[in-house]
Order: structure tokens, then C-alpha cells, then sequence
């Protein structure tokens, strides 16, 4: 009964965890539709047949988004051409955004309208507007370009114009100490789009993610910039000196195709003006560019060793703690919460529980933690095992403040403690429950004890002392898994010995080879084809002693085999067959004898002596 | 004449009609009433009853006619247990643990019979014994026999994939060791049950005296109280050679213990 209540509510708190993660999922979704608007923008709205044009189905406020599959267009074939993706920066406030672009070609003159599409993705609806587009006959006049800025002085290295620096605050920090990278993109009157966030180089740096980019202008050497400024903060993980950088950032470079030849390829308005976005499609091309900064030295700093406290965890900063306890009179067993804030400014992430300064007396369970940006809050629950505790002992937290380069400690409490003794009838036990990591108290009853009632059924009933490990149907089925590897090891063996020993493997082969070519020189027997009957037992004889003898069966001759045998001590009478057989091959192949069809039964038969004779002689 | 001929087949088929039924029903009763299901569920009539005795009895039957289960045995030990023969009651449930290890009524019941006795867990065995209790102690015999098995086919498959497949000569050494470390120890473990199957005793008597040499004369070595399990280690005319958790060893009379066996 107590395993079903505790796997029932194993159960109920995994439903209630998997409902707040999907509800959270839910939430943090960056898809989440109210954010997101769906728009078409099309390069022109007139054209002439065979021309083409260029449609985005464009989503804002979000970079991943798949391609919506778009419904057949009246009037147009219609092929994807892949998606782009966009940070645009509006009065300061930055957003993503991704277009899927398709390219339409006009199977027809006429007005028409495009859109409104319907798109559903993660249960999220979207529609989007209507465009309207008109394909002519002939051509079609295209727009005036947009003229030029003339008031900047001009300069022929891009570089100038645009680069991205990288530095920090400062070049020297202690292990863990937080300092802030800052990495800056410069424009100086240039069309730029789908910036991507930098990356670098942080071998022995701990870095957290890019917080959204600051948009502001600079004058620098004279010129007015726009800065894209990416800003994160980041630790040394380990003491030395380490190159940061280079600070890398991919982007893409508008120009104007009509003014490449003329003038430099600069568009004139600034850099993330709208009408470059407006226009873009008809009179704009894009460069990717992948631009770098210069790496930078930085040197991490061990932690002085000297009157290091002995419970420091590394934090560093500057920071106050601040702890409160309740309730502050308890019975034996019962939690008390310990809230603690550690506050200030430094490397949070170091931050660890302060510890009491004694747990004795006391069951500590686990903090849980929760980091804001200029503080960190512990939630701890204690627990008094003992009546003998009057106080919850000090709490201690170390850190290196990193102003005066020294160790400080910092303490808070005792806090004076009542435990109410229980009433005498009363046994109390602390009851774990792991799953819900909290504690509950739990007055075991103790009203007497017996033995768990019978059992209502017989359950399995078998013949007694039958044991599977004395059955004999199971023993005999032990050795079958043996003895299939003995098989397969023979197998093994012999496959291999077949592809290592061609002695071997032409010894095994030769009577299977001679009982073919005999089986076919029966066919020309019958057939009474006597030069072929007589070409088929020589190839036969032939084969068969050069592979019984690991021979080569080509240069097989009756001199050769004659002498070979009388050396393994074959009988006369076998060799006189074998001359025999010879010759008669020789006489009908060369001196193209008619032999009669006894004849050649006859040098059949000897031909099987021979090979009878020699397999004996091998076994 | 035709009448009263006509008149007798008409009774005896009548009679027949009747009686033959009753009598295939009576016989059917008899014959279910002796099964071992209805043995068993009269046996738990009884110990609802409080008749224990007769509990005992019907549960006994079971176990003559050649048959076991956990439950019986289970059943059995709590008759015993509610007789006040907690000797016999600790024998039943270490019968009952051969089948159902992992019954918690079993383990509850049977930790009780031995805190009745005033009687804890001696298990005299090194470390490494301890911990093959403990990581087999929740699988029966035949549990144990189909894990070696498995084990077994497992290593003869990895031993052919050996031979045939070279992706596998990286990982199969890992294997085999692992497999054969595993096979070692459950063989190991299947053994130390049925030796303590074999050769464990309960002690069904208040108290038992081991003595120096299987007679009745001989000098009292040790004693053994109700409960306490021995290892026999020889068997003689009416005595068995008992060796205690303490790994002494004396002679106690046959009829004062009984194998778990």
C-alpha cells in the first residue's frame, strides 16, 4: 500500500513537472505568435512578361521560422530561393527578423493580387497582407534611383568605413573576476543588414551570452560612425596571460548595382536606413562580409594564498549578506528556513550557500538558489535532531574583495532557537521524501504488532524441489549455444585456412572440380563427340593433378607427372593408366585420331581409377 | 405381461435418470474438495476461524501431495506463527523466501517471528559474500539459473561476432570480461542459495543442546534457542553436524532442527 501511494505520487509530481515545462516551453517560445508579424514585400509591382520577381515572405521578431509552404499564385510559377535573416535596429531597439524568399516568373499579362497567406506553425496562426502586381507587355520603366549623399569626405579603403574593435575595461583581472567585453561594429555611411552576434576567441575565459546590442553614433577620426555595440561578461577560469580575440562579426554589405562602374560602391543614405529595405530587391546587391578586430592580451591573476580563509569558495566582489530565520520556535523536527541574500556587486556565479558555522544537532538540506542580477537569495531549510540545540549557530560567507585586494568574512546571527519538547505519548520521526526533496513530520503510530494477514491465493504451484537449474529439458538446451559455436568455429577455421593455404584449398577443391569435368565429359561421351570428350578429360586430368599436388596445371605433361608420382610412390599400374589416358588425349587432339566410343569409356573409366586411387592414397 | 415389463424399464430408467447424476456430482464434489485450490481456501477458512490446527493440516496436504508455492508456505508460516510455534513459523518462511523474495509481507512477518524470538540476522559470511546477498537477494533460484543462461548465450554470441565481425574485436574484450565477471559472480551467487537451501536448518525446538559427539551422553557444547539457523555440515544415525553463525561446530539431534529443504 505504501509502494502505491509513494509511485502514485512519484507519478503526480512527474505530470505536474512535465505540465510546467511544457507551459514554460510554451511561454519562452520565441515563436510566440503575438510578437510576431507575417509580411509580404515584393521587389516591384509592375512588370513585363519574362521578367521575374522576387517575393518575401518576411517574419519579424523572430529568426526561426520555417518556410511557410505558399499556396499556387494565379499567373506565376513560383521557386524558393532561401532564406535571409535581419537584426534591425529602430529608434534603439533591436529585433530579428527572417525573410523566405521565392522567385516569381509571370505565365501571363494581367493585374494580379498576391496574398493573403495563411500560415501555421507550433499552433500559431499567421496572415499576411495583400500585394497587388501588374505584368505588362514589353518593358517596363524602372524606378529613379535614390541620389546620393555628397557632404562626407570621400575614402577609398573600406576598412576605414567599417570595422569592429573588441577591448575590455581592463587588461588584468584576478581568477573569476567579472569584467566586462565590449565589442563595437563601426559604419560610416554604408548600407549594412543580417548582422550576426560576434564571436571570439576565449580560450580560459568563461563567457555568458551577448545581451542585446546598443545603438548609438561616434565621431571618431574626424568621421561620424554608427556603433553596433555587443557588450558580456566574462572570467578568467584559470591564472596566466591569454589573447582574446579576434572578435569576429558576419554581415552583409549593400551596394547599389547602377552606381558600381561610376562611383564607389557606398549607397549614400545611413547605415540601417529603411529605404535601403524598401528598395532593396531591384536596385541593391549584397556582399557578405566577415569582419575581425584585432586580439587583445589579457592577464588572469591568482588569488593571493596569504590569510585565505579556510571555507573561501572563490567568490569575488564586494558583497553583504543578510539572513533571516523562522520560525525560531520549533518542536524536534521541524524545518526551519533560513533565507539568506548575498548581495553587492561581483562574480555571482562564484556565490555558494554561506555555511553555518556548526551543523551539529542539525539536518541541512540542500539550498535552492536564485540569482537575480545584483543579488543571489539561498532558501535553506534546517532541521533541529536534537533538544539539547538552543541556537541556530552563525552563518559565515568568504569572498576577495577585489577593491583591497584582500579576504573578508562576513557573519550574521546566531539566531536563539526554542525546541518544545513533544508531549510524552507522542514518538516522533523525520520522514525523507527524496523525490519531493521536502520534509514532513510523521507521528508513527505504535498501537501493537502482528504478523501481515495470509495470502488469499496459492499462487504459482509447482512439484516440489523442481527447480529449473534440475530440469532436464533445460540442461540439454544449455550446450546447443556451445555447440553452435563449435560448428561456427569450424567453419571459422576452415574458411580461413581456405583463404591462407592454397595447398589446402586446391587439395579440398580438386575432386569436387574432377567430378564436374567428368559428369561433362559424360555429356560428350553420349553425344559421341570425341575431340571434345577427350579436351574435357584432359583439362580434367590436368586440373585434378596440379591441384592434388599443388602443381600448375597448365605445365602439366606425362614427364612432369610421371616423375612427380614415382617420388610419392604411386603404383605402376596407375601411372601406365595415366600415360595411357594421356596419349589418347594427345592422339585425338593433335594427330586427330578417331577413337570409338569404347575407347573413349574406357579412358573415362581409368581417368575415374586414378582419382579414386589417388583420393584413397590421400585419406 | 407387456404392461408390467414396460412398467419395470420405465423405473430403472427413471432411477438411473436420477440417480446417476447425483452420484457424478457427489463424486465431482469429492474430488474438487481435494484439489489443492480447495484445500488451500478451506485451510484459509480455518485461519479465519482461528482454528489453526486444522489450517495446518490442509496446508500440510498440499505440501505431502508432492507441491509448493510461496503462498502456501507464506500461509503456513503464519499458522505456525499464531499456534505460538514461531520455530516452525521462521522454517516456513525461509521456505516462502525461496519462491517470493521480494514479498513484503513475507520480509515484515518473518523480521517479526525473529524479533519474537529475540533472534537478529547472522549472516557469517566475509564481504564479498555480504555483497553478492545483497545484490541477489531479490532473485530465486530459477531467476538466477535464467540470468546465467542469458549470460551464457550473450558471451557465446559475442564470441561468434568476435570471429566473423572485426568492428566488434575493439569492443568485444570489454564485453566478454564484463560478461564473464557478471557470470562468475551470479554463478556464484546461484550456488551460495542452493547451499543454503541445502544445507541451512532451523532449530524448531525452545532450546537445543550441540554436543561434543553424536550421543545422547555426550558433554553439551553450545546451545541453540528456537529459530536459530544452523549449517549442516554431517549427517549421522538421528544426529546432524551443526556448525553455528560463530563457526562452531557440535552434534545436534535430528528431531530438534529441520532443513529448509
Amino acid at each position: 500500500m505504501l509502494k502505491f501511494e509513494k509511485t502514485n505520487r512519484f507519478f503526480k509530481i512527474l505530470i505536474i513537472n512535465i505540465s510546467f515545462l511544457l507551459i514554460g516551453l510554451g511561454f519562452t517560445s520565441p515563436c510566440f505568435s503575438k510578437d510576431i508579424s507575417f509580411e509580404l514585400i515584393l521587389d516591384k509591382n509592375k512588370m513585363s512578361l519574362g521578367d521575374s520577381l522576387q517575393l518575401g515572405l518576411s517574419f519579424n521578431s523572430t529568426q526561426e521560422m520555417p518556410a511557410p509552404d505558399i499556396p499556387i499564385i494565379e499567373g506565376f510559377q513560383c521557386r524558393y530561393l532561401g532564406p535571409s535573416t535581419m537584426m534591425s535596429i529602430v529608434n534603439g531597439k533591436v529585433s530579428g527578423s527572417i525573410t523566405h524568399n521565392y522567385l516569381l516568373l509571370p505565365t501571363k499579362t494581367g493585374s494580379f493580387k498576391i496574398g493573403p497567406f495563411k500560415f501555421e506553425h507550433n499552433g500559431d496562426k499567421y496572415t499576411s497582407n495583400q500585394l497587388s502586381v501588374e505584368v505588362l507587355e514589353g518593358q517596363v520603366p524602372s524606378t529613379p534611383a535614390q541620389p546620393a549623399a555628397q557632404d562626407e569626405p570621400e575614402i577609398k579603403d573600406l576598412n576605414d568605413r567599417l570595422f569592429v574593435t573588441m577591448q575590455t575595461k581592463k587588461d588584468k583581472a584576478y581568477l573569476n573576476e567579472t569584467v566586462m567585453l565590449s565589442i563595437k561594429l563601426y559604419v560610416n555611411r554604408l548600407g549594412i543588414r543580417d548582422i550576426q552576434y560576434p564571436e571570439f576567441n576565449h580560450e580560459g575565459f568563461s563567457v555568458a551570452a551577448f545581451d542585446k546590442p546598443n545603438q548609438y553614433q561616434e565621431v571618431r577620426n574626424g568621421l561620424n560612425f554608427d556603433v553596433i555595440e555587443f557588450n558580456t561578461p566574462i572570467f578568467g577560469l584559470r591564472p596566466g596571460e591569454f589573447k582574446l580575440g579576434p572578435a569576429q562579426i558576419k554581415c552583409n554589405l549593400i551596394v547599389r548595382k547602377q552606381q558600381l562602374r561610376r562611383k564607389p560602391p557606398f549607397p549614400s543614405s545611413g547605415a540601417f536606413d529603411s529605404d535601403i529595405f524598401d528598395d532593396f530587391f531591384g536596385r541593391y546587391e549584397t556582399y557578405p562580409l566577415d569582419l575581425k578586430s584585432e586580439e587583445s592580451t589579457f592577464t588572469v591573476l591568482p588569488l593571493p594564498e596569504d590569510n585565505k580563509p579556510e571555507n573561501f569558495s572563490g567568490a569575488l566582489g564586494s558583497f553583504n549578506l543578510e539572513v533571516s530565520a523562522s520560525p525560531l520556535e520549533v518542536k524536534l523536527g521541524d524545518p526551519i528556513t533560513l533565507k539568506i541574500v548575498v548581495s553587492g556587486e561581483g562574480n555571482f556565479n562564484t556565490v555558494v550557500v554561506p555555511k553555518l558555522k556548526s551543523d551539529k544537532g542539525f539536518k541541512v538540506y540542500e539550498a535552492q538558489i536564485k540569482q537575480e542580477a545584483n543579488e543571489k537569495r539561498f532558501e535553506q531549510i534546517i532541521m533541529p535532531m536534537s533538544a539539547e540545540v538552543k541556537e541556530i549557530p552563525e552563518l559565515t560567507f568568504d569572498f576577495f574583495d577585489i577593491g583591497t585586494g584582500e579576504y573578508k568574512t562576513v557573519s550574521r546571527g546566531p539566531f536563539p532557537l526554542v525546541i518544545i519538547k513533544p508531549e510524552k505519548e507522542e514518538e516522533s520521526k523525520v520522514v525523507e521524501n527524496k523525490q519531493l526533496a521536502t520534509t514532513a513530520l510523521v507521528k508513527e503510530e505504535r498501537l501493537g504488532r502482528d504478523i501481515i494477514y495470509i495470502k488469499d491465493n496459492l499462487g504459482p504451484l509447482r512439484k516440489k524441489n523442481s527447480y529449473l537449474y534440475k530440469n532436464t529439458m533445460f540442461l540439454l538446451l544449455q550446450p546447443i549455444p556451445l555447440l553452435l559455436y563449435l560448428i561456427t568455429l569450424v567453419i571459422y577455421t576452415r574458411k580461413q585456412r581456405l583463404k591462407t593455404d592454397l595447398r589446402y584449398a586446391r587439395g579440398l577443391l580438386a575432386p569436387r572440380k574432377a567430378r564436374s569435368g567428368i559428369r561433362q565429359a559424360k555429356k560428350y561421351l553420349d553425344k559421341a563427340d570425341t575431340l571434345r570428350f577427350y579436351d574435357i578429360l584432359f583439362i580434367t586430368m590436368q586440373e585434378y593433378l596440379g591441384d592434388r599436388f599443388h602443381l600448375s596445371s597448365k605445365g602439366i605433361t606425362i614427364s612432369v607427372i610421371d616423375e612427380h608420382l614415382r617420388k610419392e610412390g604411386v603404383a605402376e599400374d596407375i601411372l601406365a593408366k595415366l600415360r595411357d589416358i594421356f596419349r589418347e588425349c594427345d592422339m585425338v587432339r593433335y594427330a586427330s585420331s578417331q577413337l570409338t566410343r569404347q575407347n573413349m569409356q574406357e579412358s573415362l573409366v581409368k581417368l575415374e581409377q586414378v582419382i579414386d586411387y589417388l583420393q584413397r592414397r590421400k585419406a | 405381461m407387456k404392461k408390467i415389463r414396460v412398467t419395470i424399464i420405465a423405473i430403472i430408467s427413471l432411477t438411473c435418470f436420477i440417480l446417476i447424476p447425483c452420484l457424478y456430482h457427489s463424486l465431482a464434489q469429492e474430488a474438487t474438495a481435494n484439489t489443492p485450490g480447495a484445500l488451500f481456501y478451506q485451510a484459509n477458512i480455518y485461519y479465519q476461524e482461528g482454528k489453526y490446527d486444522a489450517a495446518i493440516n490442509n496446508y500440510e496436504q498440499i505440501i505431502n501431495r508432492g507441491l509448493e508455492s510461496g503462498n502456501l508456505y507464506y500461509n503456513l508460516g503464519n499458522s505456525y506463527f499464531k499456534k505460538g510455534e514461531l520455530g516452525l513459523a521462521v522454517l516456513s518462511y525461509d521456505r516462502a523466501k525461496v519462491f517470493i523474495p521480494n514479498d513484503s509481507d513475507l520480509s515484515s512477518n518473518y523480521e517479526y517471528a525473529l524479533e519474537s524470538l529475540n533472534l537478529e540476522h547472522h549472516l557469517s559470511a566475509s564481504r564479498f559474500n555480504k555483497l553478492v546477498h545483497k545484490l541477489f537477494q531479490h532473485l530465486t533460484i530459477d531467476n538466477l539459473a535464467i540470468l546465467l543462461s542469458f549470460i551464457y548465450i550473450v558471451l557465446v554470441i559475442f564470441f561468434m561476432l568476435h570471429l566473423f565481425s572485426p568492428g566488434f574485436k575493439r569492443l568485444w574484450l570489454g564485453f566478454i570480461y564484463a560478461s564473464t565477471i557478471l557470470f562468475v559472480i551470479s554463478a556464484y551467487a546461484l550456488n551460495s542459495k542452493i547451499n543454503y537451501i541445502d544445507k541451512t536448518a532451523v532449530v524448531l525446538t525452545k532450546e537445543a543442546e550441540v554436543k561434543f559427539g553424536p550421543l545422547e551422553n555426550a558433554t553439551t557444547y553450545f546451545k541453540l534457542t528456537e529459530g536459530d539457523k544452523v549449517e549442516v555440515v554431517e549427517k549421522a544415525e538421528g544426529w546432524y553436524k551443526a556448525r553455528r553463525f560463530d563457526n562452531k561446530i557440535g552434534w545436534v539431534r535430528a528431531d530438534f532442527i529441520r532443513l529448509i529443504k
